[in-house]
């Protein structure tokens, strides 16, 4: 056998251990492969099924108690039995019998119609040919009459069947008719039905959704990964719009859905959906999280990756508050969203107003005016002891001053007062000869110093100046004061000065923020005579004088005041060229660690947070042998430094796609630069303004004793009015003792602040015309009624035309007459209609519902639309003009025949 | 003072409805015993001032008005509310229609008091404007005008709190509507007085609240058919 070249021994022998142990590995590693591929590499499948199972038994449980509920409702007892009933009885019984009856008669009619209508169709075919035939022959010249007469036939032929196919669907429609009668009570109990089980269906759906049916077995749903996209919303490298896509709801498959608060993560619901994920908001499944969040938004495979919590990932996950760094990405106007971005509006008020702009520019604030005051003329108004223990240390005298402390060592602080005084000097001791302190002025004066003090405690200092230890009105953050507390002042500067300042403000520093009170000479002695007696003097440096006199000591000021960039925050004279001297911030919140310098400093986490932290903290913290630090140290709250950082964060290198960002039109923008105006002139210490503010109302016990709030000032009031008020503020409402202080508004400023208050209250027309030949003398007869002390009495409480009313003038409410001049016509509607609406807590009580009935068909809207055009007459020379309108119309009219 | 005064009357309007909002389950009471006692001023009460009536005074000054904010007969204190705060179970809540008068430009009673969930009827027979201004936090605040063609109205106080109302048109108008969160409240006549009655018997927290003088509260155990003994005495502040 050998020869033959077959190895019979090899022939054989068997080689099923080797395939079975093949085929056994490869199953094996099939089966390796397959769980791989599924489940090891793809957690997020687990966590999908995981989340199926959490729908459903919690749907099933819903599902479960409203079938409890439905069961105990006798209501839902009756109509089941009697859907049951009617069910039957279309199953079986007599009814059944006809109905199956019908449905055979139904079906043959329908038969029949369908017969018939086929013929006709037939029929019409047919005669279009010979149409087409006869016409032919006709042009062709041809016998064409053969046509017309098979034509005139089939004519005949339809017209016989026309009514045999009316006839069947006649037929046809009555049985369906009375099939429909016999079926539409079972139909109407059935919607009754779903309207009585709607809450229990919609579990069923729940439940319908996470699983699949495969004939009688039923399982969860295959996981898949969910995907948002959102096309063109970031830039590359190269500046090209590319689409981002992430996948967080693959995991996070409740996050837009009521009812899974109480979960852990991922299965939890956002906190707030209804506003944050709401359609017109940031719904996820076009928007996506990343946006706000930040993360690794394509990755899938573990929290970690997806997070971003990964070496070298440069945008980790931002979680809950933190997140409000994003909002900048879009949003223009942050502080609008207060209520939802608290952190965000603190950081960014805080931002604008301790200063950080002084030194650091930042795209969208290069316009902050300096925050502090002049120093063109100190020499004329501080003490020079005091000056210099203030340069050296502000938060001893002050702690709640926004000036930084600069560690500054004694002799450097005598070397910058003395460059700063001798600056001033020639301006200031000018100013000085020209504003003597009056002779009447006597130090001490008991009874003039008491009656400062209650002129400071009523006319309004008290918006804006504390007096007393803690005592302050707006606050910057947690720590700081916007407006210095004044308890001190004596050790800062005399009655000279004071007397001329509080007179007369910008007779000092022209672009000061402090308005003038209108103070007569009288209130200006008193205030002075009472603000020195707040503190004393401090001990005189000795030498002063020849100290800050001394050149090398000014010659050395001067070169410190560039260093350490005191213009930052002063107009100082000689410095007026000078820039800013700290880094930029424009993309701050986009360095990565690495690009941070933490100096030699172990102590602390090395990530973009905690950098910022200790920066804010202890600012010169980083500094090494080798590197200074020139940052001042702010002394800022813990709560403020986080609140700030939230604000740096969002300071990114980032140009989300155009069609994500929110409204940044004009509105927008004057909405934000009003708001900027505002804060700077302190409106918020005596009015509430976007609901915030109005802090100097702590001192009233009656609220109609202070400052009216102006929450939606700009629908309420007439734009013109607004601007020439702003620029001359007259006394609204004369009983109160706290005055609008005449702020000098540049028109500018002013136009600013109209339009912040019409950005805010969505003002589409800002002008007004009023209309007298519209307003019916029958509206002013009837609103002539209703204000009488007959009916609503008004001018009980409200001033007339300057008559003022009956009793003490705190129970006083404003005049009238100034509507036509001031009030926005809509606004008075709406006013009238519910005045605790728009200002809840007003003095002025609700009228309606409830007119009379005897007056304008007792119709509330007419009698408030009547009261109102009757309001805006009041403005003095009204009625003269109805006249002259009646006098114009009766010559016009002869001259028109 | 006056400052810490206002808030100890806000502190006291702020705790009153809190300590009242326990769970109350009304039946039947048998054999119930009865809470009495009065509640007297510690010291010398201050002087009764006379308002200033400035405005409508053909209507309003007919008679001079008092302020009636702390009355004080020989030493006992007219207008405090007395309540049982903890009290779970008891007699059926009766919503009795309550009125509150506003003749003369002055509210009487001064101070009304009525289980939450009643309708306050308020009367205007003055012919002149009034307006019902509610300082109330937990009820939502109210102030509607009531014209002289506006004879009667109705307010329903859902809540239990006591609160004060005012009245914008008259300055010196001032009134406390009080709505308890159980049928256990008595307010003290001109002797001081006050009794509470069908109480089934246990220990209780007897409370007394004043406009102006805050609360006081005391233990008192009551025994079927029997009268429990609560005196308070009230400081000035």
């Amino acid at each position: 056998m050998a020869e033959r070249g077959i190895d019979e021994k090899e022939e054989k022998k068997s080689y099923g251990s080797i395939f079975l142990i093949g085929s056994a590995l490869l199953v094996v590693m099939s089966i390796w492969a397959f769980w791989d591929d599924n489940i090891t590499r793809r957690p997020w499948k687990g966590i999908q099924y995981r989340f199926y199972r959490l729908d459903y038994q919690k749907a099933q449980a819903a599902y479960d108690e409203e079938q409890k509920k439905l069961q105990a409702d006798a209501n839902y007892q009756a109509l089941y039995k009697k859907l049951e009933e009617a069910k039957s009885s279309l199953e079986k019984g007599e009814l059944a019998k006809k109905l199956a009856g019908l449905k055979s008669q139904e079906d043959d009619a329908s038969v029949r119609f369908k017969e018939i209508d086929q013929e006709i169709k037939f029929i019409k075919s047919e005669m279009e040919e010979l149409w087409y035939e006869y016409d032919h022959a006709v042009q062709q010249q041809r016998n064409a009459k053969p046509y017309l007469d098979r034509i005139r036939e089939l004519e005949k032929e339809q017209a016989k069947l026309d009514p045999v196919l009316e006839a069947a669907r006649k037929k046809r429609d009555a049985l369906r008719e009375e099939i429909k009668k016999i079926i539409s009570g079972t139909k109407e109990v059935e919607t009754e039905m779903a309207k009585l089980t709607a809450e229990r269906d919609k579990w069923q759906r729940v439940m319908a959704n996470v699983t699949l049916k495969l004939g009688p077995v039923t399982f969860y749903k295959i996981p898949k990964i969910q995907q948002a996209s959102m096309d063109e919303f970031d830039r590359n490298r190269f500046d090209q719009p590319v689409a981002r896509v992430d996948r967080c709801q693959t995991c996070h498959l409740a996050i837009n859905r009521a009812g899974f608060e109480d979960q852990p993560n991922p299965f939890k619901t956002h906190p707030r959906r209804e506003v944050f994920l709401s359609d017109n908001a940031h719904a996820p499944d076009k928007l996506g999280c990343t946006g706000c969040h930040e993360g690794q938004g394509v990755a899938v495979n573990s929290a970690k990756q997806a997070h971003g919590e990964v070496h070298l990932w440069e945008f980790p996950l931002l979680r809950g508050a933190k997140s409000q760094s994003s909002c900048t990405s879009c949003h223009l106007d942050v502080q609008k969203f207060e209520e939802y971005a608290p952190l965000l509006s603190e950081g960014q008020r805080l931002f604008e107003q301790i200063g950080c702009t002084g030194c650091h520019l930042v795209k969208g604030y290069e316009n902050i005016p300096k925050i502090a005051p002049s120093l063109r003329k100190i020499s004329a108004k501080a003490d020079p002891s005091w000056m210099v223990r203030w340069i050296e240390n502000p938060h001893k005298f002050r702690p709640r001053t926004r000036m930084p402390n600069f560690e500054l060592k004694p002799e450097d602080a005598v070397a910058i007062a003395a460059y700063v005084w001798s600056s001033a000097k020639e301006e200031g001791d000018k100013w000085l000869q020209e504003h003597a302190l009056p002779a009447g002025f006597r130090e001490g004066d008991a009874n003039l110093a008491a009656r400062g003090k209650t002129l400071v405690e009523t006319i309004g200092c008290k918006g804006c100046h504390g007096f007393a230890d803690g005592e302050f009105s707006t606050p910057v953050g947690k720590g700081k004061d916007l407006v210095p507390n004044l308890k001190d002042i004596s050790a800062k500067t005399g009655a000279q000065w004071i007397y001329h300042w509080i007179r007369n403000p910008r007779g000092y520093q022209p672009d000061t923020n402090m308005p003038s009170l209108r103070l007569s000479d009288d209130e200006a002695l008193a205030i002075t005579t009472y603000l020195a007696t707040l503190g004393s003097k401090g001990e005189e440096i000795t030498g002063i004088q020849e100290k800050l006199a001394d050149p090398e000591n000014i010659k050395r000021g001067e070169s410190l005041v560039r260093k350490w960039g005191c213009f930052g925050c002063h107009d100082i004279k000689g410095m007026e060229k000078e820039s800013r001297i700290g880094a930029e911030l424009t993309i701050f919140g986009s360095k990565t660690v690495e690009e941070l310098a933490f100096g030699n400093r172990t102590d602390i986490a090395h990530t973009w947070d905690d950098w910022t932290y200790h920066k804010l903290k202890t600012p010169r913290g980083y500094a090494t042998e080798r590197v200074e630090q020139v940052m001042p140290q702010f002394d800022l709250a813990d709560e403020d430094i986080k609140a700030l950082r939230i604000l740096l964060g969002g300071f990114r290198e980032r140009k989300v796609g155009h069609r994500y960002l929110a409204d940044q039109g004009l509105r927008v923008q004057q909405v934000v630069e009003g708001r900027r105006l505002m804060q700077q002139y302190n409106c918020v210490g005596c009015h509430e303004i976007e609901k915030r503010g109005g802090f100097v109302r702590k001192y009233y016990e009656n609220p109609a004793s202070a400052p009216p709030p102006l929450n939606g000032e700009g629908e309420k009031v007439q734009s013109n009015w607004f601007y020439n008020f702003l620029k001359a503020p007259i006394p609204l409402r004369p009983w109160l003792q706290i005055r609008m202080p005449t702020f000098g508004f540049s028109d500018e400023h002013a136009t600013q602040l109209v339009n912040y208050f019409n950005g805010l209250s969505k003002v589409e027309q800002p002008f007004v015309y009023i209309d007298d030949k519209k307003i019916s003398p029958e509206n002013l007869e009837a609103a002539r009624q209703l204000t009488s002390p007959e009916y609503f009495n008004c001018f009980s409480c409200h001033v007339r035309g300057g008559k003022n009313p009956e009793g003490p003038p705190e129970g006083w409410a404003p005049d009238l007459a100034m509507a036509r001049q001031r009030l926005s016509p809509n606004w008075i509607l709406k006013w009238l209609k519910d005045p605790q609406k728009i200002q809840p807590g007003t003095k002025m009580p609700s009228f309606y519902p409830g007119g009379p009935d005897n007056i304008l068909g007792g119709k509330d809207d007419r009698q408030i639309e009547a009261m109102r055009d009757y309001l805006l007459t009041l403005g003095g020379g009204a009625p003269a003009v109805a006249a002259a309108v009646a006098a114009d119309t009766a010559k016009a009219k002869p001259a028109k025949r | 003072m006056n400052m810490m005064r206002s808030l100890f009357v806000a502190a006291a309007i702020l705790t009153l409805p809190a300590s009242g909002m326990a769970q109350y389950a009304a039946g039947d009471v048998k054999d119930g015993g009865t809470i009495s006692g009065t509640v007297k001023f510690k010291g010398t009460a201050p002087a009764p001032k006379k308002l200033d009536v400035g405005k409508d005074k053909e209507v309003c000054a007919k008679t001079p008005k008092m302020d009636q904010s702390l009355v004080v007969n020989n030493g006992n204190i007219a207008n405090a509310v007395v309540t049982i705060t903890d009290i779970k179970k008891g007699k059926k809540i009766e919503l009795k229609k309550v009125t509150l008068d506003q003749h003369g430009c002055e509210y009487k009673p001064h101070v009304l008091a009525f289980p939450a969930g009643s309708s306050v009827e308020i009367l205007n027979p003055d012919g002149i404007l009034h307006n019902i201004h509610s300082y109330s936090k937990v009820n939502s605040a109210f102030n509607i005008a009531q014209p002289k063609f506006k004879k009667s109205m109705q307010q329903k106080i859902e809540k239990p709190e006591a609160f004060e109302i005012k009245c914008d048109v008259h300055g010196w108008m001032s009134g406390w509507l009080v709505s308890t969160a159980n049928p256990y409240f008595a307010v003290t006549d001109n002797s001081g007085s006050f009794k509470l009655t069908d109480v089934p018997a246990g220990a209780y927290t007897v409370e007394v609240w004043h406009e102006k003088l805050g609360k006081s509260t005391q233990k008192v155990t009551v025994k079927a058919k029997e009268d429990a003994k609560a005196n308070f005495e009230l400081a000035g502040k």
